[in-house]
């Protein structure tokens, strides 16, 4: 099975020397002017999967790239017990991989070219690509069922197919932590159920993921919630929790209900008219 | 009595009548002046040396920026360019006649203003001649005459003083970076021409080429004109050091000011060609560059 | 699927050094007389003919022609270059070097030294002569380091691009304002401003090389860090990419190569533009290798026009800047024929 294989390939993880793969202490984040996140803390365990959800404006994506180092912070972020800010670039590029939501890429790489520059926190100055660079990117993009556009052009492909490509660009980090920013933007619901599938192989092999999503119920099929509101985090816990139910219903102003179906949860909406 | 004073009036406005001045300006416009112009605008710097060589220069009221001589005009109200003329201001003076060149822009505007604008370009000898007696009909000037032969005497003069050594001598004349020649075709070739010298770039090429300047080296020229801020670095130009009018110094200099009297075909067009005859007389009597 | 037409980028190098290498040859015998100089050369390369200026066609050759055609070369290499490496750094496929107003700022410098030295352009000493190029260079230089200011640092695009049009659009300004108090100069700066090789000799070939060679290796090293940059800030840095470092970097080096051959060919429009864009079509991109296609495509955009220049009304000149003005805004316009016809701006 090509999942199998792809699980396969996923197997040499950086072993981080604590427990917590992330860990976000004190942290405060200005942007233009005004203050968008108020002391957070939050603590990621390796081996976990955490879905960081919350209402419009709540900082969600603003926490994700703060623990990206991609903004200057107050506070503290480190990555498996390393502060991130004394951390030189090429290893951060190689414990972090980060996608960003709604990248605007340039057309004229083709797909390949595109899940390649994946490779570059592996690549040294001087170096051009080797083979493996080569096989994990290709590796990448089967894992994202996009191996078939390697050589098409960006620009020609479809939004669903672009995110499969720019995730298969993440994964061909191959960092232990991935931080993704709305991976299910544009995705068909197959490609979503596919998507979940290989985070599921990936957290079971040894990555910690991080993923902001603001379809609720797809984040619940997570391993932790990370509610947040406002620019602070409300609640983190695991998401069969009723306490993280009771806090993500909140912060939403009980306008979901989170219920099991058939096993497995998921967020109604709930009409206003009880 | 009333019935003679009638008449007489009649008789004068027939007189005046008959006697307003009609032209047909370079646009093909037909300008009729009534009487002598008491406020002049001129737009075009050979316009205002030909009015006052004319001697109307006090009937100037204003001039363009680039009309330089003689000295009394450049305290004038400066009214703009030939290209943008300040029409607010030109109007202000309440001119009774505006001259400019046939190129220039914005006359169309002033003559639906009412002011009466006469459109004359000289662009070569005859036609320097030609403006100087049209010029002299629509300023009521008696006898332009004196200003042609003196304009002729100079010619004269500049064609005696070329000594028999420099005649048919090949000259290069450049007028501005690029290079740019003057061709023989050019108001410039046409003084080279009657100087008994002759034009390494022919009429074929159109009167200012932009020319390689390889055709200069194998043209070898004998005599090479610039101007004098271009002289220094003649013989820095790639391969020019094989040009045998640098290696002789067989060269000509000419100023800002001397680029005026060279390039604009009015009354002064005579003073260009002793310029040149001058300079050719020290070189070919002496052989040593000024 | 897009094939392309040559599938390693080695293939294509050399195609272009070779093609390029027939341009210098025919530039040897495009002179004042078009092309038919095969007896005047022929002269020189044999003694059997013993023609009485056959020494003055050697030194023609090779003072006068080759030179240009070298210098033509130079300056379309490093247009080239800078137009490859203001696409990237502004992830625009419309970029092109004077994006960051160095083209005004060249042209105000030229334009003051002439006042400052009343002279011609180009026709000074060589001290002096080496001033009036400074000056263009200069000019250039200060330029981009003004829209670096207005930026307030290179790090965003947006105002990177609107402060370059700001600046090119004032010092423009600045210029025709100089130009309306001494218009005498108007010619010589007509000369400048739509380009022109006439006076290219061995030493601007060696200081555009001088300029050229440094801006090669340095694309050539940072080539897959160009790569990063198209997928956007945020991300390169995730990547552990320098962004802002690479982008001081990667600006600098595009003003000092447009700053050179500005100094010393003039303003000659779309090789910058056109370049990059020609040669990505042609083979798959990676700026490793693109950017050095794209300068040897511009090298012989330019030798192509400066033949043409020469010969299509010899002895006459044509603007060597006209040329590719008409061939780039020819080629822009089959390139946006060929967009409405298929999809996506490749």
């Amino acid at each position: 099975m090509a999942d199998a294989q792809a699980q396969a390939g996923w197997g040499h993880f950086v072993k981080s020397h604590s427990a917590a793969a992330l860990q976000v202490t004190g942290l405060h984040v200005v942007l233009s002017g005004t203050k968008v996140l108020h002391d957070v803390n939050a603590s990621i365990t390796r081996g976990r999967w955490v879905s960081i959800v919350g209402p419009n404006g709540a900082g969600k994506s603003t926490l994700l790239a703060a623990m990206a180092g991609l903004l200057p912070v107050q506070g503290r972020v480190e990555i498996g017990g390393e502060d991130l800010q004394a951390m030189p670039a090429a290893r951060r590029a190689q414990q972090l991989a980060w996608m960003g939501q709604g990248e605007s890429v340039g057309d004229d790489l083709s797909a390949l070219d595109l899940t390649l520059l994946g490779r570059l926190p592996h690549q040294s100055w001087f170096s051009g690509l080797n083979a493996a660079d080569q096989q994990h990117a290709e590796q990448a993009l089967r894992s994202m069922h996009a191996l078939q556009w390697r050589d098409r052009y960006v620009g020609t492909l479809s939004g669903g197919e672009r995110q499969r490509v720019l995730l298969a660009r993440a994964l061909a980090v191959q960092a232990p932590v991935l931080l993704l920013d709305e991976p299910l933007a544009n995705l068909d619901p197959p490609h979503q159920a596919d998507w979940l599938e290989l985070m599921r192989t990936l957290v079971d092999a040894g990555a910690t993921v991080v993923s902001v999503l603001h379809e609720i119920s797809m984040a619940l099929q997570a391993d932790e919630l990370l509610v947040m509101q406002q620019g602070r985090v409300v609640h983190q816990g695991a998401c069969t929790d009723a306490l993280s139910h009771r806090a993500l219903e909140s912060v939403f102003d009980d306008r979901i209900q989170v219920r099991t179906v058939d096993g497995q949860l998921v967020a109604l909406p709930r009409s206003t008219r009880r | 009595m009333k019935k003679w004073l009638f008449l007489l009036g009649l008789w004068c406005g027939y007189c005046c009548a008959w006697a307003a001045v009609n032209l047909t300006d370079d646009k093909g416009r037909q300008v009729s002046i009534a009487q002598a112009p008491k406020r002049i605008v001129s737009l075009l710097p050979s316009l205002t040396e030909t009015v006052c060589a004319l001697g109307r220069c006090q009937d100037l009221v204003g001039v363009d920026r680039y009309s330089n001589f003689p000295q009394a005009v450049r305290k004038l109200p400066q009214l703009g360019g030939g290209l943008d003329p300040q029409i607010e201001a030109i109007f202000a003076l309440k001119p009774d006649l505006v001259l400019a060149a046939s190129s220039s822009p914005g006359t169309e505007r002033l003559a639906a203003l009412g002011l009466t604008v006469l459109q004359l370009e000289p662009k070569d000898q005859a036609d320097a001649v030609r403006v100087i007696r049209t010029l002299a009909q629509a300023l009521y000037v008696a006898d332009p005459e004196p200003v042609i032969r003196q304009i002729d005497l100079e010619f004269a003069q500049a064609q005696a003083l070329m000594p028999a050594g420099a005649r048919g001598k090949k000259m290069y004349f450049e007028v501005g970076t690029g290079p740019y020649a003057a061709g023989a075709s050019s108001f410039i070739g046409q003084t080279i021409s009657q100087l008994g010298l002759v034009n390494i770039v022919g009429p074929e090429l159109g009167p200012f080429p932009k020319i390689n300047p390889e055709w200069v080296v194998r043209a070898q020229p004998d005599v090479v004109v610039v101007a004098d801020s271009s002289f220094s670095a003649l013989a820095q130009r790639p391969g020019w050091g094989m040009v045998r009018a640098l290696k002789d110094h067989k060269v000509c200099t000419f100023s800002q000011a001397d680029g005026d009297l060279l390039v604009r075909a009015g009354p002064r067009m005579g003073q260009g060609a002793l310029l040149l005859a001058r300079c050719l007389q020290r070189l070919y009597s002496t052989g040593q560059t000024p | 699927m897009r094939d392309y037409v040559y599938q390693r980028p080695l293939v294509l190098g050399l195609l272009l050094c070779a093609v390029t290498l027939v341009m210098l040859l025919a530039g040897m015998l495009a002179g004042s007389n078009g092309l038919d100089d095969w007896h005047g050369l022929g002269a020189w390369l044999g003694p059997a003919q013993p023609e009485a200026d056959s020494g003055m066609m050697a030194q023609i050759v090779w003072q006068i022609r080759m030179p240009r055609s070298m210098g033509a070369w130079l300056a379309g290499a490093l247009l080239g270059l800078a137009g490859a490496l203001s696409q990237a750094v502004f992830r625009n496929p419309l970029a092109d070097p004077y994006l960051l107003g160095s083209a005004s700022g060249a042209s105000l410098g030229v334009c003051l030294a002439l006042v400052g030295l009343d002279g011609s352009l180009i026709d000074m000493h060589w001290l002096a002569r080496l001033g009036l190029t400074g000056a263009a260079f200069a000019g250039a230089m200060l330029a981009v380091a003004m829209t670096a200011a207005l930026a307030s640092g290179v790090a965003q695009t947006l105002r990177l691009l609107l402060a370059g049009v700001v600046v090119a659009v004032v010092l423009g300004a600045a210029t025709s304002l100089v130009l309306q108090m001494y218009p005498h100069l108007l010619q010589s700066m007509q000369g400048f401003m739509l380009g022109s090789t006439a006076f290219v000799g061995w030493d601007s070939c060696a200081l555009m090389l001088a300029a050229l060679l440094p801006g090669l290796a340095l694309a050539m090293v940072l080539g897959r860090w160009l790569d990063g940059l198209a997928l956007g800030e945020q991300t390169a840095t995730s990547l552990g990419l320098p962004v802002r470092p690479m982008r001081w970097v990667l600006i600098m080096t595009l003003a000092l190569a447009t700053g050179a051959a500005v100094a010393h060919t003039g303003l000659i429009a779309f090789v910058g533009l056109a370049a990059p864009h020609i040669t990505r079509r042609m083979v798959r991109w990676g700026s490793r290798h693109g950017v050095l296609l794209a300068s040897l495509m511009g090298g012989l955009l330019l030798v192509a026009a400066d033949l043409l220049a020469r010969v299509v009304i010899a002895p006459r000149e044509l603007p060597v800047g006209v040329l590719t003005a008409l061939i780039g805004g020819a080629y822009l316009l089959w390139l946006m024929r060929r967009h409405k016809q298929g999809g996506g701006i490749s």
